[in-house]
Order: structure tokens, then C-alpha cells, then sequence
């Protein structure tokens, strides 16, 4: 089940664990805060999340009692719906047991996992097959983004939500538990749905993750409920290849495997992880977005861009649930290989190839 | 909307004298009276005609508790179930679901309370009743009310005396791979939904069979209720959502029709039909039109799309203002009565031509942003009036009404008359039906 090389077995399992920052996590429940190190934690975290009962609303402050109004597109802008399940997937970290990088063999590992899932309007048929990332949502500059959120996940029995980064929202629509200020948006329990309704103003410009922020949100994310929201200037092209990429990791307390699983998008070494492709003269935006409690850097072979200050870079830094996108015309075929340049993550899965045409 | 009101003033007095139905009035939650202790994990009681421990679903019952499972043997039994209040809170009652006819409830000659429904559920959530098959009730073959939370699973309802699966006044609840035929209001029928502010639990309604109703469907003040992957076909109208006053919480609202089957819904049961032929219908009317697929009769925020909706020859879909209740003088009726952001996207009318409906679309124009997008329109009278009331998505801020679709709707009903069974056809626009495996037209039952 475990991922077994020589380095993880030089070090021990334990050692290896520290190496990569997999030993333990933190994760804060209510009043209570545990620290995960065995699957047996994850369980009594579990078990504390679902007896978590809705707070009832308290009102401190003014600022607690405050209504606010639904917000609608600008002149203009459109409303763009999108119904979300979240709901457990047995999911594959390494469908093809093979690491093309190192031409080796590494275990397949499943693990009970957590997604967002696209649905068709009130929930009426899946648009596609639970996946991590979940849909990524996109809009323009005056747009309102609609989330319907359904929490699917009834016999995890806990709440979960959608918090979004980037976008502009009132408290209502935070999608985050806060204890006993928490509003209707941040505890959707199980069987539930909430609207949430997210503008995208001239400042949301840009690559943006959202996440799962209930009382359980560093466990469940970790699962995997997270995705990327796009917001584009009104009218902007899109680019010709756009690809959204999650750093993140999988821990052993939660897939059950001997290590720690550095992962992009779900999935595990190169040829498992995503295969990027391009044409040489194509427009290529590759947004990385981290989503551990690890800082990644991200490197492509044979390629440099301009970050947003205007340097070339080739190994920018992204840490966590922070957006670096590498955008560029194409300009150089052949087999290229993308990781995280932490090297104790690019051996544990965090790579993949990025495979340019020529013209 | 000065046209709107002297329309529905007309329509009044067009319209039979008949009373509206009775605002529906069910008993409050129960006494539960003495819980006995349950175990934590639940017992399993088994009911058989012979060698169990109980006879009758109501024996097990008296000694289930909500932790507990119910399983019900193949047999017939006439007596109807009552499962009331919170000591039943997640109960599970399980007949045969591979084969539902094998465990029959029959209300035929059960006197009293018991013939009224053979299962009802009052202020018990979360109760889940599966595979059974009941028939000859006289009220409700499965009856939910007040409750938060219910599960109706392979169930056949055949001839019960109002409605053949029916939740009312409850919320997040599921019907599913079930049938519901000579009904004699409607096969499935869900109402009165509270609203919920923030937090919402949908109820879905997913591959069921509908047939031989008066209304396969019915949603009165219906919401967060999502229809999908079913048929109705066969009934007088196929679905309607309705905003009525005769229950709490009008309008219909946040209601999805998806991916079903609305067909051939002609069945005029007038002249003649396997239930007691009601005597009145909504709003003041004799009946609703027959003929039609999918009418909103008052809706809010409701989407409708990806259907497909053939071979109903008065109209395949249809929305229209509850011009009873746009009349009234209380403003909160009157908003109820608007239809507001409806949307109808994607559907299939006509199968590809091969059974057309009279008119694929009849809308009056009414309200605020409602509109229609991508739906494939193939009979030889694809709307109602003019095209341009069919404002393409997303819907304009004031839709336009159109005086000759409410002057042709007014002259359908008031042309209607129960004692006259063809005036519920002559407005009919007939076509061939396309032959369909296993199921066949019917306008006119015939034992």
C-alpha cells in the first residue's frame, strides 16, 4: 500500500515523515484542538466534527446583527450559476503504480477521499465524475458567481462549505465556520444546501483557490475539496491553453499509505499527475495555487516567464493558497518535465510532464 | 396588467361555481405517549401472515422506536399504518423492494382511520418506507406530513382516493423508483413546502412513473423540489406547480424539471375513468385543461429543461399567471400569483417530429424575467401568440404580455364543462402518436 523507495526506507518512516513535513497536522475543532499524527486521530477529529452542533448565532457586536443585501450583476455583468456537490470518492492518488520520472514502480494507493462535484441545475444529473480539483468557476469583471452548494457527504456527518479567495462577498456569503458568529453560509450540514453569491469586481482579477472552510476545513481539504475560481477582464481571450494546478499533499493518516504523498491535482508522480500540452506559438497559462501547509516552487524545464513585478523568473515560490501563474508563448517543443523544486517533494510525487508540439 | 385583471374577473365569472378545494387541514404532531427504551443499535421486527412474532405493521409499530427496522413479508394486509411523532425519528419500514407488489396493503372495506392511507407519517423524520405496494385507500396510498426529512422508495400507489404519494408540509425528502396510476388527483404530488431562509434541504423526485391521474404530478406552493429522470405520460396534465390559496406559503419556488419524459398526457377522464371523477378543480375552475405536459400555473425562480415533452395535444409546455389570485386585494397573494424568473432551456419537443404536441409552447407573456432558451420546437404551432413574448435568457426586467394567448386560454376554460366531456378536447390539435414499447395512448379508460 505504501510508497516504499530507498529513501523513504533509509530514513524510516517516522524520519521520512519529518523530512517532508507529513508527521503531523494541526487541526482546530470548536473549543478543541488535536494534533493528527495516527489514522486514529483523524478519526476522533471525525467523530468531534460530527457532533458539532449548528452555533446559534450570537450578536456581540453590532457588526453581528448586520443584513445584507444579495448582491446582482453590474450593468452588463452576468449571473454565472454552478450547482456543487461536495461528496466522498474512492480515489485512485496513483491509478497507473508507475513513476515515468523514475521509470520505477510505486504503489497504488485509494483512499476514501473528498471532492467537489459539477451537477446540472437543482441537482437534476452529475456533469461529470467527482474530481480534485472540483469545477473550476469562472467569470468576467461585473459577473456575479453563483455557487449552489449541496454537502452530499451524509455519513461523514459533518458540515462543509465553499469559502472563496479573490472574489468580493459580504458576510453572508464567507462560506466560513466562526464559532458562534457564524452565519447560514458556514455550516451547511449534511442534506443542506446553501447559495452562495460572489462578486467578481475589478480587483478579483486573477487565479483564486476556494475551499472547504467548515469546522473541519484543514482535514477536509486535505481530502480534497478545493478548486480554482477565474476571473477574467470583461471581454478578455482566454489563453490558448490554460491549465489550473493544485500543489498539495496527502497524508498518510488519511489515505492509509506509508508516506506522505506530494501530489498536483490530486495524483501523484509523472505520468499519474496531469499531462500538460501546447503548440509551439500558443498562448500557455499555468496557474500553480498551494494548497498544503507547505511553500512549493514551481519549475518548468525549459521555459522562464515574467512574474508580476516583470522578472524573468523559472522557480517561483507559491505557498499556501497563493496563486503564481506561469504565462508565455510557446516557443519550445519537446518532452518537459514540471515539479515542485522542494526536492523532497518532487520525489514524492509532486511532478509531471508538460508535452509541447511543434507548430 | 389592468388587461390581466379584467381577464381573471372574466375568467371568474366563465369559470364554474364550483368552491375551491378545502384548505388541506392534517392533525398536529402527536403524543408519542410512552417510549419504550430502545437498544442503541436497533432491533429488527419482522412481520409475516404466519409463524412471526406480528401480523400487522401496525402491531410491529406499536413496539418500533426510530432506531429500529420493520420488515414486512409478502402477503396482503388491510389495515392502514400510522407512524406519529418523534419516537419514530429515522425508522425504516422494508416490504420487497426487488418486487413491491409481493407486500400489498389493501384499503378495501378497512373501516375507519385505517382506510384512510395505508401508510401515514405525521412529525417523524427521517422515516424511510420502501417497497411496498397500496391500493383502495381513501384518502392518500402513502401519506408525509410535517416533517423534516422522509424516504419513499420502490413504492407502487394504484387508486387511492386523492393522492397516490404525497409529502406536505415537509422538507429534504426523496421519492424514487416508484409508481403512482388511477389516482384521482394526482400520482405524485408534493405541497405546501416551508420556506427556508438560508440553509435550504431539497426534496428530489427521481425516476418515478406516473400515470392514468388526473395530474401525474402536482406542486402546490411547492419548493426546492427537484423532478428528474421520470415519466409522466397519460395523465390529464403531466406536471403542474400551482400557487394556490388553499395552502399555506404560495408561490411555487427554486423548483427543477429535468431530463423527464412528458407525454401524451390527453387522458380525459371524463369520459370515464377507474376513480371517482372529482367534481371540481383549482382556482375556481371546472378542471385544469386536459392536454397538457408541463404547466406552471404561478411559479417562481423554477427551471425547466432538458425535457422531453411530445404528444400532448392541447399544449406541451405552458405558463401562465394565477389569475385568481392576481385579483386579490392582499399584495402578498397577488406577488404570489407573478411568475418571476423562470426559466425554460434546452428542452425537446415533438421527439425530433415523430409525436408532435398541439402547441409546443403557451405562455402569457406575464411577469418578470422569464424566458426561454435552446428548446427544439417542432409542432406545426410552436407558441401560442407571438414569438416575441418568448424573450431569450437571461429574462428582461418586465416580460410582455400577450392579450391573444390569455384571450385563447380564457376561451379553453370557459369552454370546458365536466358534464360535456368533449368540450376538453376541442381545442386539442391532434398528431399520431409514435408507438413506445410497452406503453400505449390513452385518452379514454376502458376497463
Amino acid at each position: 500500500m505504501g510508497v516504499r523507495d530507498r529513501f523513504s526506507a533509509r530514513l524510516g518512516r517516522r524520519d521520512f515523515l519529518a523530512a517532508t513535513g507529513g508527521a503531523f497536522f494541526v487541526c482546530a475543532l470548536g473549543e478543541r484542538q488535536f494534533t493528527v499524527r495516527t489514522a486514529r486521530d483523524v478519526q476522533r477529529v471525525d467523530a468531534a466534527a460530527a457532533s458539532l452542533r449548528r452555533p446559534a448565532s450570537a450578536r456581540r457586536d453590532r457588526v453581528d446583527s448586520l443584513s445584507f443585501a444579495t448582491p446582482a450583476p453590474a450593468p452588463g455583468g452576468r449571473r454565472r450559476e454552478y450547482w456543487l456537490v461536495a461528496r466522498p470518492v474512492r480515489w485512485q492518488v496513483t491509478p497507473r503504480g508507475y513513476d515515468e520520472w523514475h521509470a520505477r514502480r510505486v504503489p497504488r494507493v485509494t483512499f476514501r477521499a473528498l471532492a467537489y462535484q459539477a451537477w446540472s441545475a437543482g441537482f437534476a444529473h452529475p456533469l461529470g465524475p467527482p474530481r480534485i480539483p472540483g469545477p473550476t468557476l469562472e467569470a468576467e469583471v461585473g459577473d456575479v458567481i453563483v455557487v449552489h452548494f449541496r454537502n452530499g457527504a451524509e455519513r461523514l456527518r459533518q458540515a462543509l462549505t465553499v469559502h472563496p479567495h479573490g472574489v468580493r462577498y459580504n458576510p453572508e456569503y464567507d462560506g466560513a465556520y466562526l464559532g458562534e458568529f457564524t452565519r447560514a453560509g458556514g455550516f451547511v450540514a449534511p442534506g443542506e444546501e446553501f447559495t452562495y453569491v460572489w462578486e467578481a469586481t475589478p480587483d478579483s482579477v486573477g487565479v483564486w483557490p476556494y475551499h472547504d472552510h467548515g469546522p473541519n476545513h484543514t482535514l477536509n481539504t486535505f481530502r480534497g475539496l478545493f478548486g480554482a475560481i477565474v476571473v477574467r477582464e470583461r471581454g478578455a481571450a482566454r489563453p490558448d491553453r490554460e491549465y489550473a494546478l493544485f500543489l498539495h499533499n496527502f497524508p498518510p493518516q488519511i489515505t492509509g499509505a506509508d508516506t506522505v504523498l506530494h501530489c498536483i491535482n490530486g495524483r501523484a508522480f509523472a505520468g499519474n499527475t496531469p499531462t500538460l500540452r501546447a503548440r509551439v506559438g500558443e498562448r500557455v497559462a499555468i496557474h500553480v495555487i498551494g494548497m498544503d501547509s507547505n511553500f512549493h516552487t514551481f519549475h518548468i524545464h525549459g521555459h522562464r516567464w515574467r512574474d508580476s513585478a516583470g522578472a524573468f523568473v523559472d522557480c517561483p515560490t507559491v505557498g499556501p493558497n497563493e496563486t503564481i501563474t506561469a504565462a508565455f508563448t510557446e516557443d519550445n517543443p519537446g518532452r518537459w518535465l514540471y515539479h515542485c523544486h522542494v526536492f523532497s517533494h518532487q520525489d514524492a510525487g509532486m511532478a509531471g510532464w508538460y508535452l509541447v508540439d511543434p507548430r | 396588467m389592468i388587461k390581466t385583471l379584467s381577464l381573471a374577473v372574466a375568467l371568474s365569472a366563465v369559470a364554474f361555481a364550483a368552491p375551491p378545494a378545502l384548505a388541506a387541514e392534517y392533525p398536529p404532531p402527536a403524543n408519542p405517549g410512552k417510549v419504550p427504551a430502545a437498544s442503541k443499535k436497533g432491533r429488527k421486527l419482522v412481520v409475516c401472515k404466519r409463524g412471526c412474532r406480528y401480523k400487522t405493521i401496525r402491531a410491529a409499530i406499536k413496539r418500533a422506536t426510530g432506531r429500529d427496522l420493520i420488515v414486512v413479508r409478502p402477503g396482503t394486509y388491510r389495515e392502514g399504518v400510522q407512524i406519529l411523532g418523534r419516537r419514530y425519528d429515522g425508522l425504516r419500514i422494508v416490504g420487497d423492494p426487488k418486487n413491491p407488489r409481493r407486500v400489498r396493503l389493501d384499503g378495501k372495506g378497512v373501516r375507519g382511520a385505517g382506510g384512510q392511507n395505508a401508510f401515514f407519517v405525521n412529525a417523524a423524520d427521517g422515516v424511510t418506507i420502501r417497497g411496498f405496494y397500496a391500493r383502495n385507500y381513501k384518502a392518500n396510498c402513502f401519506f408525509v406530513v410535517n416533517a423534516d426529512g422522509y424516504t419513499l422508495d420502490r413504492l407502487v400507489a394504484e387508486r387511492c382516493g386523492v393522492y397516490g404519494i404525497y409529502a406536505f408540509n415537509s422538507k429534504g425528502g426523496t421519492m424514487s423508483n416508484s409508481e403512482a396510476y388511477y389516482n384521482n388527483d394526482s400520482g405524485f404530488y408534493i405541497g405546501q413546502t416551508p420556506p427556508q431562509k438560508g440553509r435550504k434541504k431539497r426534496s428530489f423526485v427521481t425516476n418515478v412513473k406516473s400515470y392514468l391521474n388526473v395530474l401525474g404530478f402536482s406542486g402546490t406552493n411547492m419548493r426546492y423540489v427537484t423532478i428528474r429522470r421520470s415519466q409522466f405520460f397519460n395523465n390529464g396534465v403531466g406536471i403542474v406547480p400551482n400557487a394556490l390559496r388553499t395552502e399555506k406559503y404560495p408561490p411555487p419556488e427554486e423548483n427543477v424539471i429535468a431530463d423527464n419524459d412528458v407525454f401524451w398526457n390527453n387522458f380525459n377522464y371524463y369520459r370515464g375513468a377507474p376513480f371517482k371523477i372529482p367534481t371540481s378543480g383549482p382556482a375556481g375552475l371546472s378542471a385544469y385543461p386536459i392536454g397538457i405536459g408541463i404547466l406552471l400555473f404561478g411559479s417562481q425562480g423554477t427551471i425547466v429543461e432538458n425535457n422531453r415533452i411530445f404528444g400532448n395535444w392541447l399544449v406541451g409546455f405552458g405558463m401562465v399567471q394565477q389569475f385568481e389570485l392576481a385579483g386579490d386585494s392582499d399584495p402578498k397573494l397577488r406577488e404570489a400569483a407573478t411568475l418571476r424568473n423562470n426559466v425554460v432551456r434546452n428542452n425537446r419537443f415533438g421527439l425530433d417530429g415523430k409525436d408532435l404536441n398541439g402547441r409546443d409552447l403557451a405562455y402569457d407573456g406575464s411577469g418578470t424575467g422569464n424566458c426561454f432558451l435552446g428548446n427544439v420546437l417542432t409542432s406545426p404551432v410552436p407558441y401560442l401568440g407571438s414569438q416575441a413574448t418568448y424573450a431569450p435568457c437571461p429574462g428582461p426586467s418586465e416580460n410582455a404580455i400577450d392579450p391573444t394567448v390569455l384571450g385563447e386560454a380564457a376561451q379553453w376554460i370557459a369552454a370546458q364543462n365536466p358534464k360535456k366531456p368533449e368540450t376538453f378536447e376541442q381545442f386539442w390539435l391532434r398528431h399520431p402518436h409514435a408507438p413506445r414499447k410497452g406503453v400505449k395512448p390513452v385518452e379514454r379508460y376502458r376497463r
